[in-house]
């Protein structure tokens, strides 16, 4: 009896299996060679810059100057959750025709790339009484390993998801929220890490950066962007671990990677109260630097701090762009980075070695930077205009053309004062410590193209507004932005003519575009509003 | 504040035996005619059986309220502007009519039943975040479902197919076919999951036909498979995993 069991058994078992014999052949997702090869598979994008450059340099080239004109929505997702404040200000992940997007509120889907109809959806219970969270919903996108995702919340815990149903595989928090903690980036995989930021630099926090093990969500490094008293730059602090533990430097946009160097390139945001400083003299490191970790230990090879002793709100939360350039006729391994106290800035990124600095707005913060990378700062809205809190650029991706060696970026023109005042410290509420009036009539922005071997503006194309859009670049000689007033646009990438445009009925906020090519046509897709929109040059 | 509205985490009504009366009110009014009268859904439109969702640990008295608020975004579900206090009658009738799960501990050899899970369902099906995506997480199952509707799901399982898992054949313009589970579909376009576990969307253009099956991706297990006693050692693994 027992055997004939076993033997029906085995029939069974052969009938049914029969199409799903291939299962150790299902997609395994991308590893980190993956990663590390970038650009090279065209139908994929796989990390938020789509590649770990951060240049946002596509090397498509079917939608190219002539046929550009041809762009046109091809399919729109809804995402149904509104962003107070402030915008959708996703990128999202491609692999195998699946596009991973995460929304405000920390909502996600996974997306069809042909036609943005979603496979799954997944949404967190987030507290009521969310902090920083509550002010800023966002949420930058996932990172990708494998057949995992990685999101980080408006709770400021860090998830692992199964990418091919939603499921939570694990989560982890990072810091208390109740304190004013959030997190809104996009985690970074290298190698077996996954690494992450937080946000709420304007409450009682101290901001750091943090790997852990994509499998386990174990935490395997730390790296606190405020010194504790004692250690390497609490000199440039007063001598009082109550400020210290509460110093703000907050980490909330994605950082680059040289592998090379196995270096990881990371902003460091404003020191905590933003606007008044009675309680924090000297230069306040980390805050409003760039910092260079070693990938495997978090431990800090350099620094730079475009900002020191900031009191405008200025974070230097830009994504990092590296390159490989030639500068004074040797080759040189540079960071570049448009800061949002009004200065462009090309460092040396093996050294820290400051190349550059030369302004982008006319912003009166600083007279010049002196050869010795250190802002003459004059910080006086009466010889013109002080940019205001959001700064001269902000967060939003820049991008590089390298060919014509040209930093595009969003830049805004703003007028404001500032008038300090101490603040009453209380956990869980924001700090900032003053008021800032803004100059409404005297805002606008632009689309700016620099050359990065001087700083020189080569062309602009202006905006009514100061605009919070993003950029990106294709090799064909393609810059695609959007702008406050919710155009969608591509500007020739040598002229900064404009090309075409797309109204997408509200502002473009915090996102850049991304490109990929599917069944041979290459898509452009950019977030606006509550809406995702693909453009190709003709209907799929 | 956030932008989710509600008041608090836990239902103010909810110790008030008049709540429960009145949202059931409300409901057949208001939601009935998607949820259908009993609660139960209405599978044709995939508004889902909303007895069974407390039975799932993320469930709780505000998540609710908050999907009642807002809707499901990219769905049918609507957002509902009532005021708080009839969502949180909605909350209590909905909590009324929960089904308790299979409370009383399964007899069975949790040991015996993993052996027999690995080898029979685990490719398809996840316990602990291990094995399969193409049928549901099986973890909190138990919580949801009695053993007798549990063995009739794994005796039957094209009886009553889960929502989000509906079987469909896609024949592509080279004659190969492709078989998986429907995760969304349109007039023009469907997304399923194949049988290899991979996502994968197609314009119905590039198809020559979406077979629309009744017969489940999950095999039947008869007697001769599984035994009485191997279900219930399987469904008392199944319980012990969480
Ligand atoms: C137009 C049809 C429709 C109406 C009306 C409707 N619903 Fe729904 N509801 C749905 C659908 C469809 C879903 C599944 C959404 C999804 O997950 O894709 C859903 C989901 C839900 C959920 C989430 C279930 C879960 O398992 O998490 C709850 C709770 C809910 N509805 C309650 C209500 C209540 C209460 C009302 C009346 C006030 C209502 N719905 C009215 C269609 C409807
Ligand atoms: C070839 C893949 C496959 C295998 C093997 C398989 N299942 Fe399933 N199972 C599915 C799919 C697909 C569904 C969803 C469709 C349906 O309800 O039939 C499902 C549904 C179920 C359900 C209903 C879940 C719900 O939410 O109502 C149960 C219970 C279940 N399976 C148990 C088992 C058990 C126990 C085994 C092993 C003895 C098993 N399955 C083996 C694919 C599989």
């Amino acid at each position: 009896m027992k055997t004939t069991l076993q033997s029906n058994f085995c029939i069974a078992v052969v009938i049914w299996l029969l199409p799903t014999t291939t299962f150790s052949q299902s997609i395994e997702g991308p590893s980190f060679e993956d990663l590390l090869a970038g650009f090279s598979d065209p139908n994929r994008w796989l990390t938020y810059s789509g590649d770990y450059s951060g240049t946002r340099h596509s090397p498509l080239t079917q939608i190219n100057p002539t046929n550009v004109e041809e762009l046109r929505p091809v399919w729109t997702f809804q995402s149904g959750t509104t962003t107070r404040g402030r915008g959708w200000e996703t990128t999202p992940l491609l692999d195998e025709g699946v596009l991973y997007v995460t929304g405000s509120n920390n909502l996600a889907w996974a997306l069809d790339a042909r036609t943005g109809r979603s496979f799954w959806q997944y949404r967190r219970n987030l507290p009521d009484d969310l902090t920083y969270g509550a002010s800023a919903p966002v949420n930058r996108g996932f990172g990708m390993l494998g057949n995992q995702l990685f999101m980080v919340t408006l709770d400021a815990h860090l998830m692992s998801f199964d990418r091919r149903t939603g499921e939570v595989l694990w989560e982890r928090e990072l810091a208390d929220y109740q304190i004013g903690y959030s997190a809104t980036m996009a985690p970074l995989v290298v190698g077996n890490k996954v690494i992450v930021g937080i946000s709420g630099g304007e409450y009682q926090t101290r901001g750091f950066i943090d790997a852990f093990d994509p499998v386990s969500g174990e935490r395997i490094w730390r790296f606190n962007t405020i010194p504790g008293p004692g250690e390497p730059g609490s000199e440039t602090w007063p001598n009082d671990p109550q400020i210290l533990a509460q110093g703000g430097g907050g980490t909330w946009m994605n950082g680059s990677y040289d592998p090379d160097l196995n270096l990881i390139y990371w902003g460091v945001g404003n020191p905590n109260p933003d606007y008044y400083d009675e309680n924090r003299p000297g230069d306040n490191l980390y805050t409003d630097s760039i910092v260079a970790l070693d990938a495997n230990t978090g431990e800090l090879r350099w620094h730079y701090q475009f900002t020191p002793h900031d009191v405008n709100d200025w974070d230097s939360n830009h994504m990092p762009v590296l390159a490989n350039i030639e500068w004074e006729g040797e080759p040189r391994r540079v960071v570049m980075v448009g800061n949002r106290n009004g200065f462009f800035y090309v460092l040396d990124r093996v050294s820290g070695e400051f190349l550059l600095g030369e302004p982008f707005t006319a912003t009166t913060w600083a007279r010049e930077i002196g050869d010795d990378g250190r802002p003459i700062i004059v910080n006086d809205g009466s010889l013109g205009c002080l940019p205001d809190p959001w700064g001269s650029t902000n967060f939003y991706p820049p991008t590089f053309f390298p060919g014509l060696d040209l930093f595009i970026l969003t830049a805004r023109e703003t007028c404001a004062t500032y008038v300090p005042e101490l603040p009453a410290n209380t956990r869980g509420q924001s700090n900032f410590g003053g008021t800032v009036f803004i100059d409404a009539e005297q805002g606008y922005g632009a689309l700016r193209a620099l050359d990065i071997h001087t700083g020189n503006l080569e062309w602009e194309f202006t905006y009514p507004s100061p605009t919070f859009g993003g950029v990106m670049s294709t090799a064909s000689g393609l810059v695609f932005a959007g702008d406050h007033e919710g155009n969608f646009m591509a500007f020739s990438a040598a002229t900064g003519e404009n090309l075409w445009h797309y109204q997408t009925g509200t502002r473009i906020w915090g996102a850049a575009a991304i490109t990929y090519m599917l069944d041979g046509l290459q898509y452009v897709l950019i977030p606006s509003g509550t809406t995702l929109t693909a453009f190709a040059t003709r209907m799929p | 504040m956030s932008e989710f509205t509600s008041a608090q985490e836990v239902n103010p009504l909810a110790a008030d035996p008049r709540a429960a009366r009145a949202g059931g009110s409300i409901f057949r009014a208001q939601c009935a005619t998607c949820h259908g009268a009993d609660a139960k859904g209405i599978q044709s439109i995939e508004a889902p059986d909303l007895t069974l969702m407390f039975t799932r640990s993320e469930s709780t008295d505000a998540s609710v309220f908050r999907v009642i608020r807002e809707g499901v975004p990219g769905s049918i579900m609507p957002p509902h502007a009532f005021p708080d206090a009839e969502i949180w009658m909605l909350v209590s009738y909905l909590r009324s009519v929960a089904i308790a799960g299979t409370s009383a501990q399964i007899d069975g050899d949790p040991r015996r039943g993993m052996t027999l899970f690995n080898l029979n369902c685990s490719r398809c099906h996840r316990v602990d975040n291990l094995g399969g995506s193409l049928g549901p997480d099986l973890s909190t199952i138990t919580n949801r479902r009695s053993q007798d509707a549990l063995t009739n799901s794994i005796r039957n399982p094209s009886a009553v197919i889960a929502r989000r898992y509906k079987p469909v054949t896609l024949v592509t313009e080279d004659n190969g076919r492709i078989q998986g589970t429907v995760k969304s579909e349109d007039a023009f376009s469907i997304q399923i999951m194949d049988s290899n576990q991979v996502l994968r969307g197609f314009r119905k253009s590039s198809l020559q036909e979406v077979i629309h099956e009744d017969i489940s991706l999950m095999p039947s297990f008869t007697e001769s498979v599984l035994s009485g006693e191997d279900i219930d050692d399987v469904l008392r693994f199944l319980q012990s995993a969480r």
